[in-house]
C-alpha cells in the first residue's frame, strides 16, 4: 500500500534542498576540440587563443593560397600548429570530437572544403565562426558563407573574437 | 559549462546584484492589466526580482507599484482597503497614495506633517498592450515605455497569459533559444495543435529533421536562424528573435498567430514566463482565442484562481506514460509549454551549470550568456545602458522564410525581421 504523501517525487526531486544531493563526480571525460584558422587574419587570433589555458583544445592554421579540389595533394603536412610544426590533416582529426573552423569574412576560405570533406569522411562534428570587422560588406560575408555552409553543421557569426575563447570554455576544451 | 561565479552572476537577480542591476535597466511586464480590473479593486500582492509588491489601481485610475509593507508596522498592505485615492493600512489606518508617499498617518496630528516623512518604495506601473509595465531601476535612467508589438497591435489582435514557472528564469529563457529541443520534444504537437498545425513549413520540418543552426548577434541581442532545405536548393529558415534579457519571439507557421515569451525573475529560485499570441494584421479569430484560454500552444490550464499551471511538480505535470509510449507525447507531458517547464524545472530551482556539457547546437545559448555577462560588465563598470533598452531593438518580428543557399539570411530577410506597419509577418 502507498504511503500518502502530500508532496510528490517531482516536487521532492526538483527542490532546492535535493539538489544538493547531485552526485558530485565528473560526467564527461575530455574531449578533443581541433580549432583551426583558415585564413591569416584568424590565424592571428588563433595564436591568442593558444595562450589561453584551453586543456583539451589544439591550435591549428592552414597553408595560405587555393586548394584545387580536383587535383590529388597530400594532406601529410598540410596543417600546422601555432609553434610551426607541420601536421598531417587527417591524423590530426582523427579522435576528434569536434573541429572548429575560425574564418574572417571576406577571406579566402578555400581551406573550409579541405577540412570539412575529411570531417565529413571521419563523421567529425564542425562549427563555423565567421569574425566580422566592422567593415564587413554584405557581399564578403555571402560569399564567406557559400564557402562555409556546405562544410558547417553550426555556424556563428560574432562580432569580437571574445566569444570565442567563452565558447571554447563553454564546450569545456 | 559556466564557472560557479558567472551562473551567480546571471542567475541572481535581487536588488543590490550586478544581474538585478541589469534587470533594472528594462521596462518588465508586472501584471495583466486585468489582474486590477476596476478603480478601487483589491490590491494585488507582486514580486518581482526578490522585492515583494504591492500593486493597486486608485479612484482616479491612477496604478500604483510599491512596497507590500507598512511603513508603521509592517503589515502587508495585501489587507489594505483601497479607497478614495489610496491604500490603506488596516491596522492603524496609515494610507498611502499610488507613488508610496504616506498621505495619512491618524494618530498624529495633521498640522505635525509627520507624514509627509513616510514614503514606501515604489516604482512606475503603466497599462501597455494589456499589460502592466514596471521599471525598477533609478528614476534618471527610466527608459522610453516599451515598443514590443505585441504590446502595440489592437487589443483584438492579441492574447497575453502568464503563469509561474518553479525555476530560474535563465534556465527557462535558454530553452526558448534552443531552437534543437523541438525536433524531440515538441515533435506530437506540431501536427495536433491547433495554433501549429496546417502550415506548409510543417513539411519541412518533418521532411528534413536535422536543422543546420546559425547564430548572429543583432542589435539588441541574438537571431537564430535554423536551416532546412526546401525546394530547387533554397533553404527554409526559421529564425528566432532573444532580445535582451529575455524576450524571445518564436518562427510563425502559415497564417497562424506569431508568438513569443518573456521570462522575468520573481525570485532567484521562480519566474513568471509571459506568452504572448497576436497577429499583425487581422483579429484573432474566437476559435484561435478559445484555444489560447484553454492552454493551447504556448499557453497553459491553471489550477483554478491562480498563475499556477494545472499540470504542475505537485502531480508530477500529470504525466502520461501510455501516451509517452505511444508517441502521442515523447515526454508524456501535455502542451508545448509544460512539455518545456517540466523539464526546466527538473533540473533544480538553479541549474548547476558547473555540471552540464554543451555540444555545438548549443551555440545560441553561449553566445546569449556571452552577451548578457558583457552587457552585465558594460553596465557596472561604465554604466553603459544595455542591448534591449531602446524601443528600436524591440520593433522586431521572427520570421519563417524561403531563401537563396548563399544568402545571409539576416540581410536576405532583413525587413522580415523588423516591424513594419500594414504588413503581414514572414511566414510559411
Amino acid at each position: 500500500m502507498h504511503r500518502f504523501e502530500a508532496r510528490s517525487e517531482s516536487a521532492r526531486a526538483a527542490s532546492a534542498a535535493e539538489a544538493r544531493f547531485r552526485i558530485d563526480a565528473p560526467n564527461s571525460r575530455p574531449r578533443a576540440i581541433k580549432i583551426v584558422a583558415l585564413d591569416r587574419q584568424s590565424e592571428g587570433v588563433v595564436n591568442r587563443l593558444a595562450e589561453g589555458a584551453f586543456a583539451n583544445a589544439t591550435f591549428l592554421t592552414v597553408p595560405a593560397g587555393a586548394v584545387s579540389s580536383r587535383e590529388p595533394f597530400s594532406m601529410t603536412g598540410w596543417l600546422g600548429d601555432v609553434a610551426g610544426h607541420t601536421k598531417d590533416l587527417l591524423e590530426e582529426i582523427d579522435g576528434a570530437d569536434q573541429v572548429v573552423m575560425i574564418a574572417t569574412a571576406g577571406e579566402p576560405l578555400h581551406a573550409a572544403s579541405v577540412i570539412g570533406e575529411a570531417c565529413s569522411l571521419k563523421r567529425i562534428m564542425t562549427t563555423a565562426l565567421i569574425l566580422t570587422p566592422p567593415s564587413t560588406s554584405d557581399e564578403a560575408l555571402s560569399r564567406s558563407l557559400a564557402q562555409l555552409r556546405p562544410w558547417s553543421l553550426m555556424l556563428v557569426i560574432a562580432s569580437d573574437e571574445d566569444y570565442i575563447a567563452d565558447m571554447l570554455v563553454a564546450m569545456r576544451a | 559549462m559556466l564557472k560557479k561565479e558567472q551562473n551567480d552572476l546571471l542567475t541572481q537577480t535581487g536588488p543590490g546584484t550586478p544581474g538585478g542591476r541589469l534587470f533594472r535597466s528594462y521596462w518588465l511586464p508586472a501584471l495583466l492589466a486585468n489582474e486590477l480590473p476596476e478603480n478601487d479593486c483589491p490590491p494585488v500582492r507582486v514580486k518581482l526580482l526578490s522585492e515583494r509588491l504591492i500593486a493597486f489601481r486608485d479612484s482616479k485610475g491612477r496604478y500604483g507599484l510599491m512596497d507590500e509593507y507598512c511603513a508603521h508596522r509592517g503589515v502587508s498592505l495585501w489587507f489594505g482597503r483601497n479607497e478614495e485615492d489610496g491604500l490603506r493600512c488596516p491596522y492603524h489606518g496609515w494610507k498611502y497614495d499610488y507613488t508610496g508617499q504616506c498621505i495619512e498617518v491618524p494618530s498624529e496630528p495633521e498640522e505635525s506633517g509627520f507624514c509627509k516623512k513616510i514614503k514606501l518604495n515604489s516604482y512606475p506601473l503603466v497599462e501597455r498592450g494589456g499589460v502592466l509595465w514596471t521599471y525598477m531601476g533609478p528614476p534618471e535612467k527610466r527608459p522610453p515605455l516599451p515598443e514590443w508589438e505585441f504590446a502595440t497591435v489592437p487589443p483584438e489582435h492579441s492574447f497575453t497569459s502568464k503563469r509561474i514557472q518553479e525555476s530560474n528564469w535563465l534556465q527557462a529563457m535558454e530553452g526558448g533559444i534552443d531552437s534543437s529541443h523541438v525536433s524531440f520534444l515538441h515533435r506530437g504537437d506540431l501536427n495536433s495543435d491547433p495554433l501549429f498545425k496546417g502550415a506548409k513549413a510543417n513539411q519541412y520540418n518533418l521532411r528534413d529533421s536535422r536543422p543546420v543552426f546559425e547564430v548572429v548577434e543583432s542589435a539588441g541581442g541574438l537571431f537564430i536562424g535554423a536551416r532546412r532545405n526546401a525546394d530547387n536548393g533554397n533553404y527554409y529558415w526559421r529564425i528566432t528573435q532573444w532580445v535582451m534579457p529575455s524576450f524571445t519571439m518564436i518562427a510563425p507557421r502559415g497564417n497562424h498567430p506569431v508568438h513569443g515569451h518573456f521570462w522575468i525573475p520573481i525570485d532567484d529560485e521562480n519566474c513568471w514566463t509571459w506568452s504572448f499570441d497576436y497577429h499583425p494584421m487581422r483579429a484573432l479569430t474566437a476559435e484561435e482565442r478559445r484555444a489560447m484560454e484553454e492552454g493551447k500552444g504556448i499557453h497553459v490550464k491553471y489550477v483554478p484562481g491562480t498563475f499556477r499551471p494545472l499540470a504542475n511538480k505537485d502531480n508530477d505535470y500529470l504525466i502520461d506514460r501510455a501516451a509517452q509510449k505511444a508517441g502521442k507525447t515523447y515526454s508524456g507531458v501535455e502542451g508545448i509549454a509544460m512539455q518545456d517547464a517540466s523539464l526546466q524545472e527538473s533540473m533544480g530551482p538553479i541549474v548547476d551549470r558547473t555540471k552540464e556539457n554543451l555540444v555545438s547546437t548549443d551555440n545560441g545559448i553561449i553566445m546569449a550568456r556571452h552577451r548578457l555577462l558583457r552587457a552585465t560588465k558594460a553596465l557596472m563598470d561604465k554604466e553603459v545602458a544595455p542591448p534591449g533598452v531602446e524601443p528600436v531593438h524591440q520593433q522586431v518580428r521572427s520570421a519563417a522564410v524561403v531563401l537563396p543557399p548563399d544568402k545571409p539570411f539576416v540581410e536576405a530577410a532583413k525587413d522580415a525581421l523588423m516591424v513594419r506597419a500594414g504588413v503581414a509577418h514572414a511566414s510559411v
